[in-house]
This record gives structure tokens, C-alpha cells and sequence, in this order.
């Protein structure tokens, strides 16, 4: 109950209904924009083809998102005749590799931030922390003469799981340390006086149960690096090893102009981490506001 | 490996001091005045030990591979200074005929060594030594399909010199020189007769190692004798930092000692390969005489033996006289600058093992592996992460700095940062230039998109635009979305969440795509209502406007969400007793509504200005920067510098800079916030 807290039950909501659904519709219409243009079968930018003296009414359909008909030959044809199964590829190798390398180093680290005390603990979770500040620029003009001149790792894809890994664990540490500390240690106490070793109610106590914990850090490192498009724009410069963002882009950047294509493939890459988004955003939400600034 | 070395037998005593947990090691302690004094005097010894036999060994290195290189530059000047002075006489013989094979047998050659002597008029081999070249191949005959390669060589140099005439400078190699497989070096210069290249001569010498081997026996004696003044020392001295003090003392003579002998030797072996030189150059110079004279050659131009002594360019390398004889204020000045870097690499060699031996001596890795080895168990498990963020993180992040002070750029990445070192300049230049706008003639102002203050001015009306708008709108689809009892909440919630569920970077191609000027949907909505279409990326402002409609839409959701939740938390009893006091829905939402939000919206203000700051994608994807790079914010700024004018340290500069403008915000931003939790 806020600023409308008078309205009783009752009372009709309709004037709020119609604003709340004006907005809505101003909110998804570039969404259903870029679906039409997905399932129009054609590349042009336009949902429909203007005559010659366009009236008021042209005018409105060509602003209507819906295509004038339907056809899934974007879709067929991006994955088929374009590289962009292959770019897709890249992208879940890239971030399935990340996820898998980024959990487990975050995993082992946050556990002994959240379990041993001992010198440099501190100093470490601050690094990490100071760590998100700087500036991405900054970072990738250095990892570009690393990488790509002297380690030669310039469009491949494990110089590119090494940078997001490392990159993401700052963050996973954060957020699995937080957890780790709501178990309780009687636990791993039990254990101990079981006779297991530190290894073993690592693996057998701990992470069994911060398994939730786990799977939402996974996730986020997965839609992090499935969304990363600068880092993979500089390194990737052989068209066969680019990621879908930099493929994407590739469709409608310069003289361009795919905008079939790249509807059909922004559609292609989006409904996935667009669900995922949905059902992760209010862990994103506590584990954001709580961790202060991050660049 | 080595550093661990006093942990395991004299010194195990500073173990159980360090760390109580070892008990066990203690009774295994033989040390013969007392626990602590016979592992300080191990320390000490092992230090010194250690950082001695590292510089040394790393001294006698440098020192190795510096007399290899005299001993290559030896060899290679005295095969050029025969290859110049033979192709002198070939040309003085006008490059064919018999006198030119006469010259050739004449020439005085090393044991195995070989020339052969082209011309290109009728592809021929003029004149050779070489043991193939006899019998039936004896020149002078045509080149046989086989020997391509030898003229087209030929054909190379011609190229290399008529280039180098014509651009009147010197860039490409106008004497060849290759390695053979079997270990021999080949060489071959143009023949020139009247201003034109007619063909080349080739002269092989087979491997030569005039290198002196380097003894061992200085850097054993500069080792052994300060070790065993140590150990007299360590024993006489009671007070553990004198005893450092001696070890300093005594490592400084030993490594001293060694850099006298080495600076001795190159300068030695400097002069030798001048002296070296000029022995070949006169006996071939004396040889060249008896020929031209026993061959009636041409003797004009006077013969100038000390030009022969070149570099590729066929340049005098000017470190003989025209006579041959080594100049010795050049001998100086070479020797002074081969001495100056020797000794600035012995000195870096020189703080590197003072460090490892005050490392070891005090007692700091003493404590450094009890701390590691007591915390074993946490440092296994935080020690991947850590490797892997300060090779990934911290070591570019350091790098990065360090580029901020150089002039790297795509050109010169092969150069050492030190050789491209120009301290501040790049940070002078990118935040001493005000010089952000002009008034042109007609009185208007001209903004100069590239200057940094004028793209800082941008990027925080940039953030502050763009997170104005987030928190308004959010705030109000918050408001409105909380109303009780509201139908369809959860599909509203969802459907305006989208924005920020979307992927950035297609988000900003499609806005991008909304705004075309002739096919985009924005236009189309202008002209529906009879507006004329606007090339929106044509100017500064409408530009603007495309990013901030974009920024826009993607950002406001997370502030409703933020806001959202802080609302749902607010308990409806506050709102009930407001009401029996009387007060009004502004009063209600002034004294609960927005108290109640503060802690959850401050924060998310705080990370949304640090997001917008570093929008890196909407700006580059949507504007690029367009028109003029006049909206440009920091970060893309900072990207196009490295990798499209590819100023790399400029570059860098320019990243460290936002980085001081991040970190000052979130200070003043942490003090801010304790500050009102104090209150």
C-alpha cells in the first residue's frame, strides 16, 4: 500500500489497468519487434513495404509488429546456411567451460574464506572486492598483449574460458561464501570427530549441501559468459571461432544488414538466458544490493 | 625448490620457534651453541650462499653469452670485410672475363671456405671455388637449372640496391648473409660496374668458433672466498644483524668482484675483434694491391680498404680508420656503452640477491614457510583462485599501469617497456589539455569530442541522466504494481522485467535498428503524425537521445524490482495508524514510503551509477561514438584509443584515469554511507 492506498476493494483499477498496460506494451513492443522481423522471412529492416504514397493506415502497419506473413526461413537459414550453429557452438564450449573452471575455483576458495582462519584472509576477499573495480578497458588492453601476442591465445576459445573464469570469480566467491557461512558448523564438527579430513567433508558435507547455492552461482557464470560480447569481440577476430554476440553483431554491424538473420538468432540466443533470468533474478537482486559496487 | 633448503637441517629450531605446532622436529636439533644461534647462522650462510651462486651463476651467463656475441660479430665482420674487398676487385676487373677468375683463385681463403662469382649477362657462373664447380662444371659456364636459386639471389640484391638508390636511404639488405644447415655461413653483395648491378659474388666460410671459452674458475673463486669469510664472520659475531651486515658486505665484494672481471673481458675481447678486424682488413688490403697490380685492374678509384669493414647496408661501420687501423676514440665510446649496460644488468643482478639474502638472513622466509605450512589446509584451497586471479587480474592490472607510462602502440610491441618509458606524458596530455571547446567565427561553440574532459562531461551527464530516469520510472511502475489487490500483477511484473532479462548487446542492435533513419520504426511513428523522419546518428544530440532511449528501457526494471520488494516489506499496519492520525496519502508516503525504500535504493543508485559509468555496449553498439565520436563515454573512448588508433599506453593511461575516478567515488561513496549509519 503506497501512494494509491485509498482506493478500496472495489474501487475499479481500470485507469490503472490502462496505464500499467500502455507501458507494457511500450516496454515489449522492441521484443515483438524483433520477432516479426524474426518470422517476416525476409532481411529488411521494414515490417512491411511502404506504397508509394503512404497513408496514415501504411504507415500504422508498417509499425504494427506482425509480420505480413509468417515463415520460419530466417530461422532455418541462420542455422543452416550462416555459421551461426557454429557460433552457437562456440559460445555454450566458451561457456560450459567457464561455468565448470569458475565454480569449482570459487568453490574451494569461498570454502576456506568461510571456514579457516588465517593470514591474508582479510587481504584476499578485499582484493577480490577491489578486483571488481577495475575498469574493463583497463583490463583488456594488457590481456589482449598477454594473450593474444604473447601466449598466442587470440581466437580460441580457452584463452577465452581462462579470461571469463578467472573474471567471474570474484563474484561466485561472494556469493558461495555467504552461503557457506549460513551452514552450521556442529555438521562438519560431527565429522571431524568422525575421523574425516577436510577434503572429505569438503566434498561430502559441505558442497551436498550448498548445492542450491552452487547451481545459482553456475547459472550466473554461464549467462555471464553467454552474454559477454566485448572481451570476445577483441580476441575472436577469425569468423569461424566467433561467439553468437560477436556473430550477432557480425549479421547488422557495418554495411551489414542481415536484420533477418540477426532477429532470427537474437531469438535463438535470448529465450534460454531470458528464462534462466527469470526464475535466477531474485537471488541476482539480494546477492547485487548486498555486495556493494561492481563495475 | 632451493629457497626451502634451511627449513630442512640447520635451521629446524626457527621452525619450532616460528610455529609451536612442530614440537616434533625440536629433539632432531643438533645445533651446538643453542637452538637459536645455530639456525641463525645456517640462515645467514644459506642466504648468502644462495643469492651469491644465483647472481653469479646468472653474472657468468650474461657474461657467456656476451663473449658468443663478440665472437659472431668477430666472424661475420671478417667474412664481409673479405666478401667487399673480393667483390672490389671483381668489379675493378669489370665484373667478367678472365681477370675475374684470376682475382677469385687469388684471394686468400680460410681452410673449407669458397667464393663463386655470378653475372647475369648470359645467366652465368663467372668464376668458383667451390669444390662442385671442378671437371666438367669448372667455370666460367651457364648456370644449370638447378643453381636458380644463386641468380635469383643476385636478382634479390640488384632489387635491394636500386631500391635503397631510390628512395636515397637504406632499408633493404644489400649484403645477404644465411646460416647453412651445415653450420657454414653464406654471404653474398652486388657487383656493380658504371652505376649498374651486372651480377654478385658469394663467399662461404665454413664454421668458425672463435669464442674463448669463459672459465668457471672467477665466479668459484668469487663464491668460495666471501662463503668462507662468511663463516669466519658468522662465528666471531654474536649479534644476528651484524652478521647480515657482513653477508650484505661480503656478497657486494664477491658480485663486485665478478663485475670487474667481466667489465675487464669485454673490453678485452672488444678490442680484440677490433684488432682482429684490422689485421684481416690490412693483409686482404695488402693482398688487393699485388692483384690489381699483378692483374692490371683498375685502379680508380684509389683502393679504400676500411670502407670494407660494413654493415648490411654496405655502410662503413666506422669503427677503423680508412687505413684499416682500429680508431680508438670510437673503441672508447663502444666500450663505454657495452660497459654501461653490462653494469646496469649487474646491478639489477645485485639488488635481486641483496633482496633474497635479507629475505633468508632476518628470518622473513623463516617465517613465511611456518605460515604456509601451519595454514596448509586453507591456503590449498583458496591457492587455484588466487593463482589464477593474480595471473589473470592482477598481473594485467599491474601491466596495465605500467603501459600507462609508456608510448606503446601497434608498432613498436616488440621493444622492450623500457626503451618506450616516457613517464607521465600520456596523463599531462590527457588531463592537461582544457582545451575542450572553442568559439568558432560565427560565435557558436565547437566541442573537441576527443579532449578528456569534454567526454567526462558527457559520461556524467550520461550516468546521471540515465540513472534519473531508471530510479523515476522504476520507482513508479513499483508504486503502481504494490496497489493491493491489483489483478495480473505477476504478468505485468514479468512482462516488464523483460528488458533486463534480454541480453545487452542485442537490446542495443535493436534500438539500433528502431532508429534507422529510413526504415526504422521511431521514424515511421514521426511521419504517421507528418513529421519528416530525423537522421538520428547525425547529430550530437539526437545521437544522445538514441543511447539514452536505450539505456533506458533496459535499466528501469531493476530498479522496480529493487523498489518493489523494499515496498512489499512494509508492513500495512503503518499505513493504518498514519491513517487514524490523520495523515494524508503525501504525508503517508514522505514519512513511510520512502524511508522504508532508502535502504534498498540507495544501494541499488550506488551500483546502477557504476554500471551506467561503464555502459561499454549501448554506446558502442547504438551511437559508436557517432557523429565524431561526440558521445563517447569514458570506456569507449579509452577502447577506441588501444584498438582502433592503437595508442596502447595512451590508451592504458586513459583506463587508469577512470579507474582514479571509480575508486574516488566509491570512497567518498563508503564514507557517505558510514557516515549515515553513524547518524
Amino acid at each position: 500500500m503506497a501512494l494509491f492506498s485509498e482506493r478500496r476493494e472495489g474501487i475499479s483499477h481500470v485507469p490503472l489497468h490502462i496505464v500499467l498496460v500502455a507501458f507494457t506494451l511500450f516496454t515489449i513492443y522492441p521484443i515483438l519487434w524483433v520477432v516479426s522481423l524474426a518470422f517476416s522471412g525476409k532481411q529488411s529492416l521494414a515490417i512491411a513495404t511502404l506504397p508509394e504514397n503512404p497513408t496514415f493506415w501504411d504507415r500504422l502497419r508498417a509499425v504494427t509488429p506482425w509480420p505480413e506473413q509468417f515463415s520460419f526461413s530466417n530461422f532455418q537459414s541462420v542455422m543452416t546456411d550462416q555459421p551461426f550453429a557454429k557460433w552457437m557452438l562456440n559460445s555454450a564450449i566458451i561457456s560450459i567451460g567457464t561455468t565448470v573452471v569458475g565454480v569449482f575455483l570459487a568453490c574451494t576458495a569461498a570454502y576456506a574464506f568461510s571456514r579457516f582462519k588465517f593470514p591474508g584472509q582479510r587481504t584476499g576477499m578485499m582484493a577480490f572486492l577491489v578486483s571488481q573495480m577495475f575498469p574493463g578497458t583497463l583490463m583488456l588492453i594488457p590481456l589482449y598483449i598477454i594473450l593474444v601476442q604473447w601466449l598466442g591465445l587470440g581466437s580460441s576459445r580457452l584463452g577465452l574460458i581462462i579470461v571469463y573464469a578467472t573474471t567471474s570469480i570474484p563474484f561466485s566467491v561472494w556469493m558461495l561464501k555467504g552461503y557457506f557461512d549460513t551452514i552450521p558448523k556442529d555438521l562438519e564438527e560431527a565429522a571431524l570427530i568422525e575421523g574425516a579430513s577436510v577434503g572429505r567433508i569438503f566434498w561430502s558435507v559441505i558442497l551436498p549441501l550448498a548445492k542450491p547455492a552452487v547451481a545459482v552461482t553456475a547459472l550466473f557464470s554461464f549467462m555471464t559468459a553467454w552474454n559477454e560480447f566485448i572481451l570476445a569481440a577483441t580476441f575472436m577476430d577469425q569468423e569461424t571461432m566467433y561467439t553468437a554476440p560477436v556473430g550477432l553483431r557480425f549479421f547488422v554491424g557495418g554495411f551489414s544488414q542481415q536484420w533477418g538473420y540477426f532477429a532470427a538468432g537474437s531469438i535463438i540466443v535470448s529465450v534460454p538466458v531470458v528464462f534462466l533470468f527469470l526464475f535466477l533474478q531474485k537471488y541476482l537482486v539480494s546477492g547485487l544490493t548486498a555486495g556493494g559496487v561492481k563495475g | 625448490m632451493s629457497q626451502n633448503a634451511p627449513q630442512q637441517s640447520p635451521s629446524a629450531a626457527g621452525t619450532v620457534r616460528a610455529s609451536p605446532n612442530h614440537d616434533a622436529t625440536a629433539p632432531s636439533d643438533p645445533g651446538p651453541s643453542g637452538r637459536s644461534g645455530g639456525s641463525q647462522r645456517g640462515r645467514v650462510l644459506v642466504g648468502l650462499a644462495l643469492a651469491l651462486g644465483l647472481a653469479l651463476l646468472l653474472a657468468h651467463g650474461l657474461l657467456v653469452r656476451a663473449q658468443a656475441d663478440r665472437g659472431a660479430e668477430r666472424a661475420q665482420r671478417k667474412s664481409v670485410v673479405a666478401l667487399l674487398g673480393l667483390t672490389d676487385l671483381v668489379q675493378r676487373a669489370g665484373g667478367t672475363g678472365d681477370a675475374v677468375g684470376a682475382v677469385v683463385a687469388g684471394w686468400p681463403r680460410p681452410q673449407g671456405g669458397a667464393a663463386r662469382v655470378i653475372a647475369f649477362s648470359g645467366i652465368k657462373l663467372e668464376a668458383s671455388t667451390f669444390p662442385e664447380d671442378t671437371g666438367d662444371k669448372v667455370a666460367p659456364r651457364r648456370l644449370s637449372r638447378e643453381e636458380k636459386p644463386l641468380y635469383d639471389r643476385g636478382q634479390r640484391l640488384r632489387a635491394a640496391v636500386e631500391t635503397n638508390r631510390e628512395e636515397g636511404g637504406a632499408r633493404k639488405s644489400e649484403v645477404e648473409s644465411e646460416t647453412l644447415p651445415s653450420g657454414g655461413r653464406l654471404l653474398s653483395a652486388p657487383v656493380e660496374v658504371d652505376g649498374q648491378v651486372v651480377g654478385s659474388v658469394e663467399w662461404f666460410t665454413p664454421v668458425l668458433t672463435e669464442v674463448d671459452p669463459i672459465s668457471w674458475t672467477p665466479a668459484l673463486l668469487a663464491f668460495l672466498l666471501p662463503l668462507a669469510g662468511c663463516v669466519a664472520g658468522v662465528y666471531a659475531l654474536s649479534r644476528q644483524g651484524a652478521r647480515v651486515a657482513v653477508a650484505a658486505a661480503l656478497f657486494a665484494a664477491g658480485l663486485g668482484g665478478y663485475t670487474v672481471y667481466s667489465l675487464r673481458t669485454l673490453d678485452a675481447e672488444l678490442r680484440e675483434t677490433e684488432e682482429a678486424v684490422s689485421a684481416e682488413l690490412r693483409t686482404r688490403g695488402e693482398t688487393a694491391q699485388k692483384l690489381m697490380a699483378a692483374h692490371d685492374l683498375n685502379a680508380e678509384p684509389v683502393l679504400k680498404p676500411g670502407v670494407w669493414d660494413a654493415d648490411a647496408m654496405r655502410r662503413p661501420l666506422g669503427q677503423l680508420t680508412d687505413a684499416g687501423v682500429p680508431d680508438a676514440g670510437k673503441l672508447a665510446v663502444r666500450g663505454a656503452q657495452v660497459r654501461g649496460d653490462a653494469g646496469k644488468a649487474l646491478g639489477a643482478l645485485g639488488v635481486l640477491g641483496l633482496a633474497v639474502l635479507l629475505f633468508i638472513g632476518m628470518g622473513a622466509l623463516h617465517r613465511t614457510v611456518a605460515t604456509a605450512v601451519e595454514f596448509r589446509q586453507a591456503y590449498a584451497y583458496v591457492a587455484p583462485a588466487m593463482v589464477g586471479m593474480v595471473l589473470l587480474v592482477f598481473f594485467p592490472f599491474a601491466y596495465g599501469i605500467t603501459l600507462s607510462f609508456t608510448d606503446a602502440n601497434l608498432y613498436n610491441s616488440s621493444q622492450p617497456l623500457s626503451e618506450l618509458w616516457i613517464g607521465l606524458k600520456n596523463y599531462t596530455d590527457i588531463l592537461g589539455d582544457f582545451s575542450f571547446a572553442k568559439t568558432a567565427a560565427d560565435g557558436s561553440l565547437v566541442f573537441n569530442y576527443l579532449n578528456f574532459y569534454y567526454t567526462l562531461l558527457f559520461t556524467i551527464l550520461w550516468t546521471v541522466t540515465n540513472v534519473t530516469i531508471g530510479v523515476t520510472v522504476g520507482l513508479l511502475l513499483a508504486l503502481a504494481l504494490n496497489v493491493p489487490n491489483l489483478r495480473m500483477r505477476p504478468i505485468y511484473r514479468v512482462l516488464l522485467i523483460l528488458p533486463w532479462a534480454m541480453p545487452n548487446y542485442i537490446t542495443a542492435l535493436i534500438w539500433k535498428g528502431m532508429f534507422h533513419q529510413q526504415f526504422g520504426v521511431v521514424n515511421h511513428v514521426i511521419r504517421m503524425f507528418g513529421g519528416e523522419g530525423l537522421a538520428w546518428f547525425d547529430s550530437p544530440l539526437t545521437a544522445f537521445f538514441t543511447a539514452l532511449a536505450t539505456n533506458g528501457w533496459l535499466s528501469f526494471p531493476f530498479m522496480m524490482v529493487v523498489s518493489l520488494g523494499a515496498l512489499q516489506s512494509i508492513p500495512g499496519e503503518l499505513y493504518e495508524a498514519a491513517r487514524v492520525d490523520g495523515a494524508n496519502r503525501w504525508q503517508q508516503f514522505t514519512a513511510i514510503t520512502l524511508p522504508a525504500l532508502k535502504p534498498a535504493l540507495v544501494p541499488a543508485i550506488i551500483l546502477s551509477v557504476v554500471w551506467t559509468f561503464n555502459m561499454f555496449n549501448i554506446i558502442f553498439l547504438v551511437t559508436g561514438g557517432d557523429p565524431g565520436g561526440s558521445t563517447e563515454i569514458l570506456v569507449t573512448q579509452a577502447y577506441k584509443f588501444a584498438f582502433e588508433r592503437y595508442r596502447h599506453g595512451y590508451a592504458a593511461a586513459y583506463s587508469t584515469v577512470i579507474f582514479g575516478i571509480l575508486l574516488i567515488y566509491s570512497m567518498v561513496q563508503n564514507r557517505m554511507s558510514r557516515a549515515t549509519e553513524a547518524a
